[in-house]
C-alpha cells in the first residue's frame, strides 16, 4: 500500500509539473471567458461601419425615404440597447431602470431624463459606431437612369474592390452594398431590392431595406384597400402567450423559466468537461506507462513493487491528476460566475436582463443541485473503466505508435457520448438515453447528461450498480493483461492473447 | 516463534542443503524423508554464512524457446559473482527469475533465504540491461524515489541520495533534471538508485555497457566499497577484464545452460597452460618433460608446448634444470578468460549469430 502511494504521488507531481497540464486547466476558464466576454466587446466595439449606397430607381422615388427612415430608426434601437447596458450598473443604488419604451427614443434625452437617478460619477455615454452608413456614390458611378448600363460599370468597379472617399467621411473605405430599388412587374405587385454587394454571407442589411419595403407597400395596400393600417399594425402586433410548465416541479414553480432552460442543458457542459478529462487523463497514464515501459524503468520498479501495486498507484496518481484538473475548472468557472456578478452589480440584476440574469442562475445551480456529486461520481468511475482499459493496453506496447492503435479505437467508442449530448437533453428520459445508460463505458456521460431531468430511481441505481461491477470486472481483467504483458518485449500481443491472459490460460 | 519452511525436491538438491548446513538437518535427510525441515534461525544462521543466492535445476521457455535450462548456481555471500554469457544466453531471463518478476516452469529459488525474491525486495538492488530513468525528475530525487520504494523514509532516502551522488564526483549535478545529464552520467545515477537502500545483493545486467573508461572506473570503485561493506554482488558482463579483475566466482551461460562455474582460476585451468621455451642449443627431448601434451617447433631451438590439464608450468622448468638445458627463454602464458569464455560459447555463439 506504501509502495502504491509513492508511485501516486510520484504521478500526479510528474504529471502536474508539465507545461500542458496548466494549459489544459487554463483553457476551459478561457475559452468561457472567450465565450461570454468577445460577442460582447465586438458588439460594443462595433463591426466596422459598412457603406451603403442606395439608388431608387422606381418611378415616384418616394421608396428612399421610406428605406432611409427605417434604418435609421434601427440604428437609434441598436443606440438605445446600448444605452440601457451602459446605464444599469451605473444608477444609484435601489433604482431601477424604467421599462423600455416601445417608440425607439434618442438615448441623449434619455439621459438627460435618468440624470437624477444616476450616481454621480456617471459620465457620458458614447454611442456605439453605427452598423451602416448611407453614402453617396463616387463620381464615376453617377446614375444616368439606364439600369443596365448603370449595373455594368458598377460589376466592374465593384469587382476592383475599390476604396473611395464618401462625402463627410475622412477615410477611404470600401462600398460595402449597392442597392437598387425598382418598380414591381405590375403597379399592384411590390417593389423589387436589386441588392449588389461581394459579400452575400450577411444578409441583414438586405433584410432590413425588404422588411421596410414590404411594410411600406403592405400598408399602401391596406390604405388602398380602405383598411386602417393602425388598426392592422395593431391586430398583426398580437401574439398568443406561451407558458410553459413541469409536471414534476413542486405546486406554484411549475411555471418553465430561463433557470429551468439552464437546468435542461447545463449537465451537457458537465458533460463535455467530464469526457475530456476522461480523455485527457487516459491519454497521460497512458503516456506515463509507455515512458516507463520504453525506457525500462518498468523493470526497476518491479523489482521493489508488485505489478498490483505498480497499477493502483498509477490509477491513483493519474485520478489525482484529473481530480485537480477538474476542479481547477469547476472552481474556475464558480470564479467567473460571481466575478461576473459582481462587476455587472444588483443593479443589473433588477434590470432583468437575460444576459445579467444568467451568472446567477448558474451560481445557484451549480452549487444547489445534484450537478456537483453527480460529476465527482461518474468522473471517478468513468475514469476507472477507462484507465484501466488503457494501462492493460498500453501495457502490451513497446511505444506510444504502437499503443496509438488501440487508442484510436477507444476515442472512436468515446465519440458516442460525445455526440449524444446534442440530443440527450431534448429527451433526457426517451429511448436512445435510456440504452445508453445501460452501457457501461457510456453510463457516466448519459447519466450525467440526464441528471437534471430526473431519470427514474430504478435507472439510476441500476446503471450504478452495473457500471460499478463493470468497473470491478475490467480491473480486474485488466490487472490480468498488465501483470502478464508489462515486462514481455516483442509484438504487441493479439486480441486472442489477451483473452487468455485475462482468462490465464498462459 | 519457530518457523517451518518445507524444501521437496530430488535427492541432489537435498544435498546441496545438507553440504552447507549442520547435522540436525543431515540427520532429517538421513532418516529418509524427501522433505528437509529448516529452522528459520538456523537457515538465517546458513545463509549468513555461506549462500546468498541459489538457484536449483531452474529451466524456464518462452513458447517453445529455451531460454534457461537446467541452470544450478549458488552465489556466496559476500562475494562478486560473474555473469557471463553471449548475447541471448539467458543472463536477463535468470535475473528477471532471481528478482521475481518471471516464475520458473521448474527448479528452485532462494534469494538471502528466501524462496522468492519479492519476499525480500528492501534488501536487493537491481540494475537493468537497459538503463533508462524518469527524465523530469532530478538526480537527487530520482535516487530517492527508488530508496523510497525500497522501504527507505523520504529524509534518510534525500540524504542518501546527496551522499552517493556528492561521494561518486556527481554532486555539483545533484539537483540537476536527469533529461540534463550526459548518458555516462546517468547510467551512474541509475547505479546509485540501486544501491541507494544499503542492499544485501544487488543484481547487476551489463552495468558497465556505455561507461567510458573512466567511468567505468568509478563503478568498478563502487563495486569494490560495496563488496568492502559485505554486499554480495552479481554482475553480468561482455567484458573479460571486469570479470577477471572484480569476480570471486562466475558463472559463464550459453544456450540458456550453465557450461562453467567456479572461480576465475578454475576457469583459466580449463585451458591447458602453453609454454614458449627457447634453448642456446638445439633438439633437445622435450616430450619426456613432465606433464607436457604437445609441442610444436617454431624453429631450430624455440618451441611452443601445451601443458595437460593440472600441470604445472615450474615442474617442466624444474625438470628443464635437472637436464641442464641453457633455457634463453621461458614464457608461461596462463589462459586468460577471453580465451576460456571463446572456447566454451564459442562454437554454440556462432551457431546462434548465423542462424
Amino acid at each position: 500500500m506504501r509502495n502504491a502511494l509513492l508511485i501516486a504521488v510520484r504521478e500526479f507531481l510528474d504529471n502536474i509539473q508539465t507545461r500542458g497540464f496548466w494549459f489544459g486547466i487554463l483553457l476551459v476558464p478561457l475559452l468561457w471567458l472567450m465565450a461570454s466576454q468577445v460577442p460582447l466587446i465586438l458588439a460594443r466595439k462595433g463591426t466596422p461601419t459598412r457603406h451603403l449606397a442606395l439608388i431608387d430607381a422606381t418611378a415616384g422615388e418616394r421608396l428612399f425615404d421610406v428605406v432611409l427612415h427605417h434604418l435609421k430608426t434601427a440604428e437609434s434601437r441598436r443606440e438605445l440597447f446600448h444605452f440601457r447596458e451602459w446605464v444599469a450598473p451605473r444608477l444609484k443604488s435601489g433604482q431601477a431602470l424604467p421599462a423600455a419604451d416601445k417608440q425607439p427614443q434618442a438615448w441623449s434625452k434619455l439621459q438627460e431624463d435618468l440624470g437624477p437617478l444616476m450616481k454621480v460619477d456617471a459620465g457620458r455615454f458614447a454611442p456605439p459606431t453605427p452598423l451602416n452608413r448611407l453614402v453617396a456614390l463616387p463620381p464615376e458611378l453617377e446614375w444616368r437612369g439606364h439600369l443596365s448600363e448603370f449595373e455594368g460599370r458598377l460589376r466592374d468597379w465593384m469587382r476592383e474592390e475599390r476604396l473611395f472617399k464618401p462625402v463627410g467621411v475622412d477615410e477611404e473605405v470600401p462600398l460595402f452594398a449597392v442597392a437598387i430599388l425598382q418598380d414591381g412587374p405590375s403597379s399592384n405587385a411590390p417593389p423589387i431590392l436589386r441588392f449588389w454587394s461581394a459579400n452575400q454571407a450577411d444578409t441583414q442589411l438586405q433584410d432590413r431595406i425588404v422588411d421596410a419595403l414590404s411594410r411600406n407597400f403592405r400598408s399602401r395596400e391596406y390604405s388602398r384597400l380602405g383598411m386602417d393600417p393602425s388598426t392592422i399594425a395593431q391586430v398583426e402586433a398580437s401574439q398568443a402567450q406561451l407558458m410553459s410548465f413541469n409536471p414534476r416541479k413542486a405546486e406554484g414553480e411549475e411555471q418553465v423559466g430561463m433557470a429551468d432552460l439552464l437546468r435542461q442543458w447545463a449537465p451537457s457542459a458537465f458533460v463535455y468537461l467530464l469526457w475530456i478529462a476522461v480523455f485527457s487523463i487516459s491519454q497521460m497514464l497512458l503516456n506515463s506507462l509507455i515512458e516507463e515501459r520504453s525506457n525500462r524503468i518498468l523493470e526497476v520498479l518491479l523489482s521493489s513493487v508488485t505489478p498490483l501495486e505498480l497499477m493502483t498507484g498509477k490509477l491513483v496518481g493519474v485520478a489525482a491528476v484529473g481530480a485537480v484538473m477538474t476542479l481547477g475548472w469547476i472552481g474556475s468557472l464558480v470564479l467567473m460566475t460571481f466575478w461576473t456578478l459582481h462587476t455587472a452589480g444588483a443593479a443589473a440584476l433588477a434590470a432583468d436582463s437575460i444576459a445579467n440574469r444568467l451568472p446567477l442562475e448558474l451560481a445557484t445551480l451549480l452549487l444547489d443541485s445534484w450537478l456537483l456529486p453527480a460529476f465527482v461520481l461518474y468522473f471517478l468511475l468513468g475514469y476507472l473503466f477507462y484507465a484501466a482499459v488503457i494501462l492493460a493496453l498500453g501495457s502490451t506496447c513497446n511505444n506510444l505508435k504502437e499503443a496509438q492503435n488501440f487508442t484510436g479505437v477507444i476515442a472512436l467508442l468515446m465519440m458516442v457520448p460525445l455526440v449524444s449530448i446534442a440530443f440527450i437533453p431534448k429527451d433526457p428520459n426517451g429511448p436512445v438515453a435510456t440504452v445508453l445508460s445501460w452501457i457501461p463505458p457510456y453510463t457516466p456521460f448519459v447519466m450525467m447528461n440526464r441528471v437534471a431531468a430526473n431519470p427514474p430511481l430504478r435507472e439510476v441505481i441500476g446503471t450504478l450498480v452495473l457500471l460499478l461491477l463493470s468497473d470491478v470486472a475490467v480491473l480486474w481483467g485488466c490487472a490480468r493483461i498488465f501483470k502478464t504483458a508489462v515486462l514481455r518485449t516483442g509484438q504487441p500481443a493479439s486480441l486472442v492473447q489477451l483473452a487468455r491472459w485475462v482468462l490465464g490460460r498462459d | 516463534m519457530r518457523t517451518h519452511y518445507a524444501y521437496s525436491g530430488s535427492g541432489r538438491e537435498s544435498e546441496k542443503l545438507f553440504r552447507f548446513c549442520d547435522g540436525s538437518i543431515q540427520d532429517a535427510w538421513m532418516s529418509g524423508s524427501w522433505d528437509v525441515l529448516v529452522d528459520e534461525e538456523r537457515q538465517e544462521h546458513c545463509r549468513a554464512m555461506s549462500t546468498a543466492l541459489e538457484l536449483r535445476h531452474v529451466s524456464k521457455s518462452f513458447g517453445g524457446f529455451h531460454a534457461v535450462q537446467d541452470l544450478s548456481l549458488s552465489v556466496p555471500a559476500g562475494s562478486v559473482y560473474g555473469f557471463l554469457g553471449p548475447n541471448g544466453a539467458g543472463k536477463t531471463t535468470t535475473l528477471r527469475m532471481i528478482l521475481g518478476m518471471l516464475s520458473p516452469d521448474s527448479g528452485e529459488l532462494s534469494v538471502l533465504g528466501s524462496p522468492s525474491a519479492m519476499l525480500v525486495r528492501n534488501r536487493v538492488g537491481y540494475l537493468p540491461e537497459e538503463k533508462g530513468l524518469y527524465s523530469k525528475m532530478t538526480a537527487t530525487s530520482v535516487i530517492a524515489y527508488f530508496a523510497t520504494l525500497k522501504g527507505l523514509s523520504s529524509a534518510r532516502a534525500n540524504q542518501r541520495a546527496r551522499e552517493l551522488l556528492g561521494r561518486y564526483g556527481l554532486g555539483a549535478f545533484a539537483d540537476k533534471k536527469v533529461e540534463t545529464l550526459s548518458k555516462g552520467m546517468g547510467q551512474k545515477v541509475q547505479v546509485l538508485a540501486s544501491i541507494a537502500h544499503d542492499p544485501e545483493l544487488v543484481l547487476l545486467d551489463e552495468p558497465f555497457s556505455g561507461l567510458d573508461p573512466v567511468n567505468q572506473e568509478v563503478l568498478e570503485d563502487i563495486l569494490v566499497d560495496l563488496k568492502a561493506r559485505g554486499c554480495t554482488i552479481l554482475f553480468s558482463t561482455h567484458v573479460m577484464s571486469h570479470a577477471e579483475r572484480l569476480c570471486d566466482r562466475l558463472i559463464i551461460l550459453g544456450g540458456g545452460r550453465g557450461l562453467f562455474e567456479g572461480t576465475v582460476s578454475e576457469a583459466r585451468s580449463l585451458l591447458p597452460i602453453r609454454i614458449t621455451l627457447e634453448t642456446a642449443e638445439g633438439s633437445p627431448t622435450l616430450e619426456i618433460l613432465p606433464g607436457v601434451h604437445s609441442m610444436e617447433a617454431q624453429s631450430s631451438n624455440r618451441w611452443r608446448l601445451e601443458l595437460e590439464p593440472g600441470a604445472s608450468a615450474s615442474a617442466v622448468l624444474e625438470a628443464c634444470f635437472e637436464r641442464s638445458l641453457r633455457l634463453r627463454c621461458f614464457d608461461v602464458q596462463d589462459p586468460d578468460l577471453h580465451e576460456v569464455f571463446v572456447h566454451l560459447v564459442g562454437p554454440s555463439a556462432r551457431e546462434a549469430a548465423l542462424r
